[in-house]
């Protein structure tokens, strides 16, 4: 059974979301990132859910809870990154910089 | 299936006043009676938090035979901690609604749906009082983060308070799943996802590098829902870019909803690991009280010194999670560092409330936030610069106001602990009380020894009759007398907080 | 552990094993297959200039992670997983990039000196403290747990969503009511700068 394979797939998708996170700087890229570190956690999840062998399922509810969470985390965050676009017809989070520290 | 109705009760009926919120809303009547139903459902809410909590002097109601009502197999627990921390959220909720009220509805935002969405986080927090599994854990705290990203952008024409939004939206989501890969690893080593369950592999299994892992992320996560240093950079952004009752929503509900999580996983999920999340905490007070405090003192526009002042409140908070880092600490003191946490949040949550309100009150007047234009207010709105007065001392910890009762709780969980590193902990709170004490005296200084500035037009002054809108002026008297109460008569908050601690039994 | 059609390619691989030497199952190509269609789809989504790019990158990622379910049983969540993600929010996904303008390549100067490079540290030494945690706790695996066979089918789901779950359930039916109704509201506004548009979505 693989589980440690899957588990470094895990982590090595969620490093790459980071690092997407970090470095892009469109908002909707830097969503998009975040939505590849939520898959990496599900891999996780489900991985483990076999290797425990679960009755419960406990780990596949989670991962379905994880999905239906990230949907309407999205549906937000683009709600909010286009009313931005509406007002300043931009989508870069670094030129947001009317609060400083 | 067997449900527990009463246990239930507080949740159902949020449930219902939100849909009837928004149904209500459709409806071609006045826009603040949304507000009316709101209120009344929260306060209804309450009723049953009441009758589960004093349920054995009552006839009708059917007793467990355990303290504590446990549902869905251990997920969901009714326990005398989760009432109090429900009726906080109510509480501190009904305030905030009555804050919203005059200031949502001048610049003739949608109402409406801006109380549906407050009235659903406070839902998200009241199910996360009770969540003593990872998944409840989880999609609760997405219910009440969820709507709060809305409503920093409420002021939908303002870039400032988009950005607060997008801030705070990006932040959270980062933050959710950092939570998550924790999460993902506990349940992995441990194969349970009930608190109980965790805890009992736990003790079982031993440590590993895999689960100091999961634990440190999973704290990690929640690290950045209550603003602890260095998780903080969106917090001060995030308070002065929302709409002003948003932020005393979100340093209340939110950040104190951001405890309960870390409280009850702490306590519980992962009590066999205090090796692991001692010092993380003990590192994170330390550092959200001094940066918090040090960065406050530089600021001259009063949100954002109450947005420092919170991330440093939020290190008082976590004090006494600092002493679990000795090796050799009891049962006792574990249970009243639990207790001072409690403690700490109630009086927190009044105090800081009434400080937004004071805020909203001079804001609505002076079109201005900066300190320095609310120089000499005493001198035209003496009754607002009392409140001013009254509650950054509470905050400042001066007896006999509320907040000198949490610190006095908060330092003695501490010191009770015979080692080095709590007593360093509490040396640092000290020293951090002081320089917290200097901002606070700062604020009331300016609204009572200073001159009134220039530029505040004299028509302003002269209109300063017209007073506070009614809602405001309630909450005002609420928090007020909330925090004197509290203060003078502490024993009313220990007894809370005493029942409160019965959650961390079993050390 | 692998399902049905799999099964005589499961056959086949186990023969060619026994001249091979190392152990090879179809669980294991399927996984290596997909393992490197997954990881390319992410380099591609953090690497593409066009963000149309990213987002088609993102897809094939989620598309591998529904084949990543079905070889550990949870064929339930996999189908979520196409209908929701791969349909469903790369689709909105989409729709906001070229709202937002598919022709205007990001701009990747970076102005905060220092951030790429720590970024990069940051990702590597996440994967790294990972690795070394994984080799340590999983290599010689433990025997605390059974290891049951798991049924991912909808009829088990479902028991176990609508009982045992019923309240983070109920939570998430909110929660999407919640991202409906603050998308409604968020966006029924005339920007002021358009000027004459006051009132045209305010319709309080």
């Amino acid at each position: 059974m693989l589980i440690n394979q899957f588990l470094l797939l895990g982590a090595a998708l969620f490093a790459l979301g980071v690092y997407g996170v970090l470095t892009r700087r469109n908002a909707v890229m830097v969503l998009l990132s975040v939505e590849l570190m939520l898959a990496a956690v599900n891999i996780n999840f489900v991985a483990f859910d076999r290797l425990i062998g679960d009755e419960l399922a406990g780990g596949q509810i989670f991962a379905l809870f994880i999905i239906a969470v990230a949907a309407a985390e999205v549906g937000i965050g683009l709600a909010i990154i286009l009313l931005i676009f509406r007002n300043r017809r931009s989508a870069n989070v670094d030129e947001l910089d009317l609060l400083k520290l | 299936m067997n449900v527990d109705y009463h246990a239930l009760a507080p949740e159902i009926i949020l449930g219902i006043t939100v849909l009837a919120v928004l149904v209500v809303d459709l409806l071609r009547i006045p826009k603040y009676w949304t507000a009316v139903i709101g209120l009344v459902g929260l306060f209804a809410a309450f009723v049953p938090v009441l009758t589960l909590g004093f349920c054995e002097s009552l006839d009708f109601c059917t007793e467990p035979e355990t303290a504590q009502r446990v549902l869905f197999g251990g997920s969901f627990v009714v326990d005398t901690f989760s009432l109090v921390l429900k009726g906080l959220f109510l509480g501190a909720t009904a305030v905030a609604l009555l804050l919203s009220v005059g200031y949502i509805e001048e610049d003739r935002y949608w109402q409406g749906e801006f109380y549906f969405l407050m009235l659903c986080s406070a839902l998200g927090a009241v199910v996360l009082a009770s969540s003593r599994d990872l998944v409840t854990l989880f999609v609760a705290l997405e219910l009440v983060t969820g709507p709060t990203f809305l409503m920093a952008g409420w002021r939908k024409g303002d870039p400032r308070s988009n950005e607060a939004a997008l801030k705070y939206f990006i932040i959270g989501v980062l933050s959710a799943a950092i939570l998550l890969f924790g999460m993902s690893l506990v349940y992995g080593y441990t194969g349970e996802l009930t608190f109980g369950g965790i805890r009992a592999a736990t003790a079982a299994l031993g440590d590993s590098a895999l689960l100091t892992i999961g634990v440190i992320l999973t704290l990690l996560g929640f690290a950045f829902k209550v603003s602890a240093v260095p998780f903080h950079f969106w917090t001060p952004d995030t308070y002065q870019g929302a709409p002003i009752p948003v932020t005393a929503y979100l340093s209340v509900v939110s950040k104190t909803a951001g405890f309960v999580g870390l409280l009850t996983l702490s306590y519980q999920a992962f009590a066999e690991l205090r090796d692991v999340w001692g010092p993380l905490l003990w590192i994170l007070a330390a550092l959200s009280m001094t940066v918090g405090n040090l960065i406050a003192v530089r600021q001259d526009d009063i949100v954002r010194l109450l947005g420092y002042s919170s991330i440093a409140q939020g290190g008082f908070i976590l004090v006494p999670f600092g002493a679990a880092v000795a090796g050799n600490v009891t049962g006792d003191q574990l249970e009243q560092a639990f207790f001072a946490t409690v403690t700490y949040l109630l009086i927190y949550a009044v105090m800081n409330m009434g400080a937004f309100a004071v805020v909203i009150a001079g804001a609505n007047r002076l079109k201005s936030t900066l300190i320095a234009d609310w120089g000499g207010l005493s001198s035209y709105a003496p009754g607002l610069a009392g409140l001013l007065a009254l509650f950054f001392a509470s905050l400042a910890g001066i007896p006999p106001i509320a907040g000198w009762f949490a610190k006095l709780v908060m330092f003695s969980s501490v010191l009770g602990v015979d080692s080095g590193w709590a007593t360093a902990l509490a040396v640092i709170a000290v020293l951090n009380s002081v320089v917290a004490f200097y901002y606070y005296a700062k604020v009331i200084k300016s609204a009572w020894f200073d001159q009134v500035p220039d530029t505040i037009p004299a028509a302003e002054l002269r209109g300063m009759g017209r007073a506070v809108a009614p809602s405001l002026q309630f909450a005002l008297v609420l928090t007020a007398v909330g925090v004197l109460v509290l203060g003078i008569f502490p024993n009313l908050i220990a007894d809370v907080g005493d029942v409160a601690k019965t959650v961390a039994a079993g050390f | 552990m692998v399902v049905g059609d799999l099964d005589l390619a499961s056959g086949i691989w186990h023969l060619a094993s026994r001249h091979g030497g190392a152990r090879v199952t179809a669980e294991t190509v399927v996984f290596v297959i997909f393992a490197v269609v997954s990881v390319a789809g992410g380099l591609v989504m953090i690497g593409a200039r066009n963000p149309v790019y990213s987002a088609m990158g993102l897809l094939m990622t989620m598309f591998s992670m529904a084949v990543f379910y079905v070889l550990n049983d949870a064929h339930f969540v996999a189908a979520v997983q196409v209908i929701i993600y791969a349909g469903a929010v790369m689709t909105l996904f989409l729709f906001v990039i070229m709202l937002i303008g598919v022709d205007r390549d990001e701009d990747r100067t970076e102005q905060i000196p220092f951030q790429r490079p720590l970024a990069l540290v940051l990702g590597a030494g996440f994967l790294a403290l990972v690795l070394i945690a994984a080799r340590a706790a999983w290599v010689t695996g433990y025997g605390l747990f059974s290891g049951g066979e798991v049924n991912g089918t909808i009829e088990n789901v479902a028991d176990e969503l609508f009982g045992t779950w019923l309240i983070p359930f109920q939570a998430t039916v909110l929660l999407l009511t919640i991202a409906a109704v603050g998308t409604i509201a968020l966006a029924q506004f005339a920007p002021r700068a358009r000027g004459s548009a006051e009132g045209s979505g305010v319709s309080e």
